[in-house]
């Protein structure tokens, strides 16, 4: 069940592609289509979970390339289905917004379904060249539709995505060798890697695997200082391009460091938990004081996914460094919480503004204003998002920050304090887009904006529904991410 | 007489004979007759050579041959690399005199590529050497009236010259500390041999096998040879000759230096450093395509002489420089090819040629893409898993350094990947030309396309071939 996930969007993309060129409509509906059984069948995985059960769930192994012991082998953890799940989500709500929309359809729909197909695996993978066969198969279709649908400077943003991402995961492949080369019998297997933790008497591998690795996660997640290429990427990218690039791709570096660096290198990350703390506190307040400099509301939100990723890098640190386990189980339910809220409320936030761009033609804030009154629905899910993005309680956010200063708490009141300032500032950015959006009135030469299109509202409805639904109902989350947090607590 | 070993060699140096005056007489329509013939006799030397694969290693004519899986190995690479060339050459030349004469120097230089990669006799190496280089003299030429080829073939004949020269007086340094000329005898007679000699002995010959491998700095010739020459034929020169000397270059270092004799696992390594960062520093200033191919088969030469390197301190240096080896012929054949449809039909190969291709040319456009996304080492491609196979090897073979390297080149390499990939998807066209077409381009471009995937999802495919191929007589 689990491979048919994975490559349900792979196998309805290549049903796109031999579609006829003159139906553009029916390639739109067919990827939708494909998108939504890929959904049910994550539903189906959800249902058939057993949060309590053993860590790995749904798994399938095969032979892969059998003479280096690399193997097909998926399964799930809470922690990986959850952003299954999201991705699913994600997935059908960008192929609903794009129903309308886009030239080329047919490789629109492919390179979307196909990055589908590689996340999917990517958060399914439980060997490591598994892992990393599915993470650049998340990054060459993203660089296609940068550089293909993107806006004016959309071949340099493109490259330049690329070319980081390519070297973070090259630096991060030179780790999994490492790591593979340190077992014995070699092997790539995650599980076998995470029990052993061949490199914990080497110093000196284990540092610079750990260096590897994280700045392979670091640029995808993105860490400041690898966080270059992102506000460019964001920018030029089509809507529903940034969508997945907020929502899912930067989830593949923080996966990457919930799920392979802490358990494989738990003591190194204690070792360099100062450095993941400071870090992750730049970044906090980097992300957020350089958001609220913008005027461009796409890469406004674009600077608030630095400060949001900083969560999960801080969870992390906190979850490798902190004695007690509650402690650590706290960290890491933050930190994964985090990740899907984000991808639900920053994929929101782009899609909205891309709505205003459709119709606007700009996303300067200054070109905007009384929103309110022009167009009631638009701003009732915009304002729902961008509470939600802040932090207000009874949104996912909030939970998300809370277990993640929380268990801070318990390492220093100085983190969590300078925690607590970069929220402040986040709250900052948020009310300063919203104050200039959609209360005070309406520029002199505003043209009149038609409201919003049922895909339009659905697809943006469809994610702050579920954001405020794990924001009051946190535990049908946290049930799933609980179990698997446990287990990565006990290293 | 041990013929029954080298039929495949036979069959093809007899046909290549026979074509001679074949493709002198032949006009008109009986042009495509060599191309046929040479095409029939390459695809049953393959299948004669593949059951040689599971024979055991034994030693013909006297020990200046040997028949192991090693070499039906790598004259198996050869002889795939030889067809999807000629097809791609057929049909580049489909109604011109040069079809019928191109057949004829490729199978000359296929034998010899094969022999190089038995060859266990001084003598029979130089003899190889020149015998896979002299008809790619001739292949670069083809064109006789074209400037730039003759200006190409007279760089390329004048520094292989100078190598083999260099090469040969390096062998001889062999053949006087030790009597001998045979590998195996030479490998241990060199025991307890004044080391310097050996070193130069060394150093003389890989000059030989470097200009053939295009290792920096022997590599001069390449990108002038690459651009001069028809697509068609730099894909040929960048592939056989190569593969010929990374297998001779092998048994050579093998059976006659092994390991503690020198210290060339560390002048490998540096070579290999060396060759894969100019390579990929140049290739990212280039304006013409071929020549940008040019410099990156130099790159992805380095990256192979890095399990070369290391090639007798794991045993998983041989089977990753066989598998890289398979899939740089699929990536880099099918590169060249599309790039030769483009330049048929506008006469350049700058990178306004291939503008907008991804509208103009959907399918040589994708075939291209993939070609170069595999040759920047992205997954599921052949590529990926060569690289990572050599990667693997020189980590295990104790070069963790030269696999950083390595890895921050690839980073490199992308970049000139990546813009040929945006000119074409990410531009509008200016032209309206789509590419060349013919049944010898398709094939050949769906044979290495095929391949680079297949390979790629399923590596096994073709590293149990190169496993079973890394059985060398030693």
């Amino acid at each position: 069940m689990l491979t048919i996930t994975i490559f349900l969007p792979l196998l309805t993309g290549l049903l796109v592609l031999v579609l006829p060129r003159s139906r553009p409509d029916l390639v739109r509906w067919i990827a939708l289509f494909g998108a939504m059984l890929t959904l049910i069948a994550a539903m189906v995985l959800w249902a058939g979970f057993e949060p309590s059960g053993g860590s790995l769930q749904w798994r399938m192994t095969a032979q892969w390339i059998p003479t280096i012991g690399a193997s097909y082998d998926v399964a799930v953890g809470g922690i990986s289905l959850t952003l299954i799940l999201l991705t699913a989500v994600l997935l059908t709500v960008v192929m609903v917004y794009v129903l309308g929309e886009r030239d080329r359809a047919h490789a629109h729909a492919f390179l979307f379904l196909l990055l589908g197909s590689g996340l999917i695996g990517l958060f399914a993978a439980q060997d490591l060249l598994l892992f990393y066969l599915f993470f650049e198969i998340g990054l060459v279709p993203m660089y296609f539709i940068v550089g293909i649908w993107g806006g004016e400077r959309r071949r340099y943003a493109a490259l330049k995505f690329f070319l980081y991402t390519r070297a973070g995961s090259l630096a991060m492949l030179l780790g999994f060798l490492a790591l593979y080369l340190a077992m014995e019998p070699h092997s790539f297997s995650l599980p076998a890697i995470i029990a052993a933790k061949p490199l914990a008497q080497a110093p000196l591998a284990s540092a610079l695997v750990f260096f590897a690795l994280l700045i392979g996660f670091g640029v995808k997640l993105p860490i400041v200082p690898l966080h270059n290429w992102l506000p460019d990427a964001h920018v030029e990218a089509p809507t529903e391009g940034s969508v997945v690039l907020a929502g899912l791709q930067l989830k593949m570096g923080g996966y990457g460091l919930v799920a392979i660096l802490l358990p494989t290198l738990p003591e190194t990350v204690a070792r360099f938990s100062w450095l993941l703390i400071g870090l992750a506190l730049v970044s906090l307040l980097y992300g957020a004081l350089a958001a609220l400099a913008q005027s461009d509301m796409k890469r406004l939100v674009a600077y608030t996914s630095i400060n949001h990723m900083a969560y999960v890098t801080l969870g992390v640190a906190v979850a490798g460094v902190i004695g007690s386990a509650q402690a650590r189980q706290l960290a890491i339910n933050g930190a994964t919480f985090q990740m899907v809220s984000h991808g639900l409320l920053t994929g929101g936030m782009f899609l909205m503004v891309g709505m205003l761009q459709h119709r606007a033609g700009t996303r300067e804030i200054d070109h905007f204003g009384g929103l309110i009154g022009r167009m009631p629905t638009f701003s009732g899910l915009f304002g729902l998002l961008a509470f939600g993005s802040l932090g207000l309680p009874g949104l996912s956010g909030f939970i998300a920050e809370f277990q993640v200063i929380g268990a801070a708490l318990q390492l220093s009141v100085w983190i969590a304090a300078i925690t607590v300032l970069g929220l402040v500032l986040a709250t900052a950015v948020y009310l300063r887009l919203m104050a200039g959006t959609l209360m005070g009135s309406a520029p002199q030469d505003a043209k009149p904006l038609s409201p919003l299109s049922a895909r339009e509202a659905w697809s943006a409805a469809a994610l702050a529904t579920l954001s405020v639904l794990i924001g009051i109902l946190p535990m049908i989350l946290i049930a799933a991410l609980d179990g698997n947090a446990r287990i990565l607590a006990h290293f | 007489m041990d013929l029954w070993a080298v039929v495949p060699e036979m069959i093809l140096a007899g046909l290549a004979l026979a074509l001679v005056p074949i493709a002198g007489w032949a006009r008109g329509r009986w042009r495509s007759l060599p191309a046929a013939l040479a095409l029939v006799g390459l695809l049953a030397a393959l299948a004669l050579t593949a059951p040689m694969l599971m024979a055991a290693p034994r030693e013909a004519f006297c020990g200046t041959y040997a028949v192991d899986p090693f070499r039906a190995f790598y004259q198996l690479v050869i002889e795939a690399g030889a067809i999807v060339s000629l097809l791609a050459l057929a049909a580049h030349f489909h109604g011109t005199e040069q079809e019928a004469q191109a057949p004829v120097a490729l199978l000359m230089a296929t034998v010899g590529g094969m022999g190089l990669a038995a060859a266990t006799d001084l003598g029979l190496i130089v003899l190889f050497l020149q015998m896979v280089s002299f008809p790619s003299y001739l292949l670069v030429l083809l064109v006789r009236s074209d400037k730039s080829a003759q200006e190409a073939t007279l760089k390329y004949f004048l520094y292989g010259a100078a190598a083999l020269a260099v090469m040969a007086y390096g062998l001889t340094f062999l053949f006087g500390l030790t009597g001998s000329l045979n590998l195996r005898i030479i490998g241990a007679g060199l025991v307890g041999a004044d080391a310097a000699w050996v070193a130069l002995a060394f150093g003389l010959v890989l000059v030989g096998y470097g200009f053939e491998m295009t290792l920096v700095p022997f590599h001069v010739w390449a990108p002038d040879v690459f651009q001069g020459a028809t697509a068609p034929t730099s894909g040929f020169v960048s592939v056989v000759p190569k593969v010929a000397a990374f297998a001779g270059l092998l048994r050579l270092l093998l059976e006659a230096l092994p390991h503690g004799l020198i210290a060339w696992p560390v002048v490998l390594a540096i070579v290999a450093v060396a060759t894969m960062t100019f390579g990929n520093l140049i290739a990212l200033r280039q304006t013409s395509l071929k020549r940008l191919l040019a410099y990156s088969s130099i790159a992805q030469a380095g990256y192979m002489l890095m399990a070369v390197a290391v090639a007798d301190r794991t045993p998983d240096a041989l089977p990753a420089v066989g598998y890289y080896l398979v899939a740089y012929l699929c990536m880099n054949l099918a590169a060249f090819t599309v790039l030769a449809q483009v330049e048929r039909m506008l006469g350049n190969d700058g990178f306004d040629a291939v503008r907008g291709l991804g509208r103009r040319a959907p399918w040589p456009a994708a075939a291209f893409t993939l070609a170069l996304l595999s040759l920047a080492g992205i997954p599921p491609l052949a590529g990926f898993a060569g690289k990572v196979f050599l990667l693997m090897a020189a980590i295990d073979g104790g070069f963790v350094w030269l696999a950083i390297i390595a890895a921050i080149n690839m980073a490199v390499a992308l970049y000139y990947y990546a813009v040929i990939i945006a000119e074409m998807y990410f531009r509008e066209p200016e032209r309206r030309e789509a590419v060349a077409l013919g049944l010898g381009y398709a094939w050949a471009v769906g044979l290495c396309t095929a391949g680079t995937i297949a390979f790629g999802v399923a590596p096994r495919l073709a590293l149990s071939l190169a496993q079973l191929g890394s059985v060398i007589l030693r």
